[in-house]
């Protein structure tokens, strides 16, 4: 599976995931994705690791506590899809 | 359910509708998901809205994320990201609509997808599923919400030691040439897309597009040390 559409898209990964890549690249990802494969597969899980490492990367917050009594009030009304 | 139980334990709860679980995971995490969503986000009513979101989020998607045995903590950063982006972009609405997270489970093919498949061992499948089970349809460029399926997040025995290379990921940041930083800043905290890019920084687009593209393959080849299984000295 692998191929040159491999190596075009392999530095794009990354830029999928944070939603920077031109309209054209973006159509060309999933499209390969979902040929399934596994080779982009794997590298879109690295690349995935890394828009969280990323996100990360900004300093903690502690958010005042009403956003959390919002949080249970709100969930309080809502049933939870079980597993 | 004590205060030291795993992620994966109090997800587990939460999809069977503990509410303490949830609110244990919220003690344990908002702090991290706040900031990233308030450096996205400066104005702090947006802010707070947007945490309320995503943990909103986390208790109705508890079930698929427990079923795909992903991380709980990369499943809030990465949803939390998008959500804060969609925000910052004037596009806020239902983070069915916005979450960045697929969920697809049985649907992909190839070794990756087929060996996350087995991650969630023991776990049920859920009675039913909800929209964001769906797949969406390919979105237009500079979207945040590009999709990113659960069986893709890091799984929690992978990022282990994150916490404690964070220090290293700074550094490698640190290291990059400030138009490179730039760039990738715009990308990550504002969702920028590299033709959003090029403009805000006055620059060629293939200029643009070459700092961006450095910029993340410069922290990929150092991403295996923060992660701890690369032992360079960056």
């Amino acid at each position: 599976m692998w191929n040159m559409g491999c190596q075009y898209l392999d530095e794009l990964h990354e830029l999928w995931l944070l939603g920077a890549l031109s309209e054209q690249s973006s159509r060309d990802l999933p499209e390969h994705l979902e040929r399934g494969c596994p080779h982009c597969l794997a590298r879109v899980r690295e690349a995935a690791e890394m828009v969280y490492l990323l996100g990360l990367a900004s300093k903690p917050v502690r958010p005042h506590p009403r956003v959390k009594t919002a949080v249970l009030n709100k969930i309080s009304h809502k049933t939870a899809p079980h597993g | 359910m004590n205060k030291e139980s795993p992620p994966e334990e109090l997800l587990q709860a939460i999809a069977q509708g503990d509410v303490t679980a949830l609110s244990e995971l919220y003690d344990r995490y908002a702090q991290r998901v706040y900031g990233l969503i308030a450096h996205i986000l400066p104005a702090r009513q947006k802010a707070e809205e947007v945490l309320e979101e995503v943990f909103v989020h986390l208790w109705t998607e508890g079930a698929s994320l427990h079923r795909e045995g992903g991380s709980v903590l990369a499943w809030l950063v990465v949803t939390a990201r998008a959500a804060a982006v969609e925000r910052l972009r004037g596009r806020p609405g239902n983070l069915h609509k916005v979450s960045p997270l697929v969920p697809k489970a049985g649907s992909e093919n190839g070794n990756v997808a087929g060996a996350r498949k087995t991650m969630g061992a023991g776990a049920k499948s859920p009675g039913g599923k909800s929209e964001a089970n769906k797949t969406r349809p390919a979105e237009a460029a500079g979207s945040a919400t590009t999709r990113l399926r659960l069986t893709w997040l890091p799984l929690p025995k992978e990022i282990t030691l994150i916490d404690d290379r964070m220090v290293l990921l700074h550094k490698a940041i640190r290291q990059l040439p400030p138009s490179q930083r730039q760039a990738l800043d715009l990308a990550v905290f504002c969702g920028r897309s590299e033709a959003e890019i090029a403009t805000e920084m006055g620059e060629p687009l293939g200029k643009a597009q070459r700092s961006l593209r450095a910029a993340v393959t410069f922290i990929k080849h150092r991403r295996r040390a923060v992660c701890g299984t690369w032992a360079a000295n960056i």
